[in-house]
């Protein structure tokens, strides 16, 4: 037991009761057994300062304790019992919360599955024994077409059994993303509710579209002379064709946005960005060639100027 | 097991006003209600929530925040635990990989 109760509860020898409780209240609360389950060096601190409270706090006490009638180590206090002593047994169980440990489930399929089972098998109250277990997950992967996954669309999986699985797939999903269908896994015992259907999400590539989060990438080819005089052309998106304008002077690689003609999702719209391509004619004829010959002797130009610096 | 009565004389500070008061917010669970039935994990239950607002101070409407974080701790302590144990079963090389696995997640 400490030397000297003021100081166990860091206070001068003069410090009014109020202090003495405010200084007391303030320890307590950092220390406190159960607020600190299974730490030892706290629970020590803790009784030390409890003791000197014990003493302090009542002004018979703490006077005898000041004239020196009494040591610090007073009176024993009886011996308590920790709340937290039964809280890791049968009796505290049912007061153990394992609700929000969805996000860990999310990461870790699982230890989430883990702790939800752990939950549902906790939620036969009393401690009677009757045994009750969630049922497990059942996991399942789903092909989707890529305009499906943009745009949201509800599919049947055939179970093994024969049953089947409506899936209501959110527009936006993501290749790879599993989907949790509460309740449509196998059956638990007991109180235990059943286990959750996974569904992973595969992707099938579409042709033309390409995903960047929630952007849609479409290459478009352009004409020669829609590349220098500009103009519009028609554009394919994942919602039917719109017309897009080309700016004079657009080259390969060049990038178009339309404006919330991507991917709609509850977290917003995303655009559609259409990479420009200029494509020659199939045959070049004798005008284009005696055009660029032309233009050549008076207009020679080196693309590859920037490239030659940066190697 | 004891009663409602056995419940109040054991606890200090405790009334049987304050107990209804916490089985009615349902920080306090005895398993039959008619009589309420409590168990030892009850009786220091009721014992910390009158040291939590008796000795520390705590507002009553602050208990209840308190006991439910109190309680998570519990269950995320009793699930480790029992983490823990099921690792302990496994072959030395797989808790050795377990291990690892953690540390380099812990580094990031």
């Amino acid at each position: 037991m400490a030397e000297d109760l003021y100081s166990v509860l860091g206070v001068a020898k003069t410090a009014s009761a109020a202090d003495i409780t405010k200084a007391y209240r303030k320890l307590a609360k950092k220390l406190h057994p159960d607020l600190n389950p299974g730490d030892k060096a706290a629970e020590e601190k803790f009784k030390e300062a409890s003791q000197a409270y014990s003493i302090l706090n009542d002004a018979d006490k703490r006077g005898q304790y000041d004239r020196g009638e009494i040591d610090a180590s007073g009176q024993e206090r009886p011996q308590e019992r920790y709340y937290r002593e039964y809280a890791g047994g049968p009796q505290g169980a049912r007061y153990h919360s394992s609700a929000g440990y969805e996000d860990i489930g999310a990461f870790s399929d699982l230890f989430g599955d883990m702790f939800s089972g752990g939950a549902g098998a906790r939620g036969a109250r009393g401690g009677g024994g009757r045994f009750a277990m969630r049922g497990q997950d059942a996991q399942y992967r789903l092909d989707i077409s890529f305009l499906d996954a943009v745009n949201g669309a509800k599919q049947r999986i055939t179970l093994p059994d024969g049953g089947t699985l409506d899936v209501a797939i959110p527009a936006g999903v993501s290749a790879g993303q599993v989907l949790r269908l509460k309740g449509k896994g196998m059956p638990g015992v007991g109180e235990g509710g059943p286990g959750d259907a996974l569904v992973e999400i595969v992707v099938r590539p579409h042709p033309v579209f390409t995903r960047e989060g929630k952007d849609i990438v479409v290459e478009v080819p352009i004409s020669l002379d829609e590349a220098v005089l500009g103009g519009k052309i028609e554009v394919p998106t994942i919602g039917g064709r719109v017309m897009a304008t080309v700016p004079p002077g657009s080259n390969t690689g060049q990038t178009l946005r339309l404006k919330g003609r991507g991917v709609q999702s509850k977290a917003g719209a995303g655009d559609q960005l259409v990479r420009l391509s200029i494509t020659l004619p199939e045959t070049i004829d004798e005008d284009l060639k005696s055009f660029a010959e032309d233009w050549r002797k008076t207009h020679a130009y080196d693309p590859r100027g920037k490239l030659k610096e940066q190697v | 097991m004891a009663s409602e009565q056995d419940v109040v004389a054991r606890v200090q500070h405790l009334t049987v006003t304050r107990l209804r008061i916490w089985v009615d917010q349902g920080l306090i669970k005895p398993t039959d209600q008619a009589p309420p039935n409590y168990s030892e994990a009850d009786v220091a239950r009721a014992a910390l929530i009158v040291n939590l607002e008796d000795e520390l101070g705590f507002a009553a409407d602050d208990v209840p925040v308190l006991l439910n974080l109190i309680d998570q701790i519990h269950g995320l302590r009793s699930e480790l635990r029992g983490l823990l144990e099921a690792l302990d079963d496994l072959p030395p090389d797989v808790r050795t990989t377990v291990r690892m696995r953690i540390e380099r997640r812990r580094r990031g």
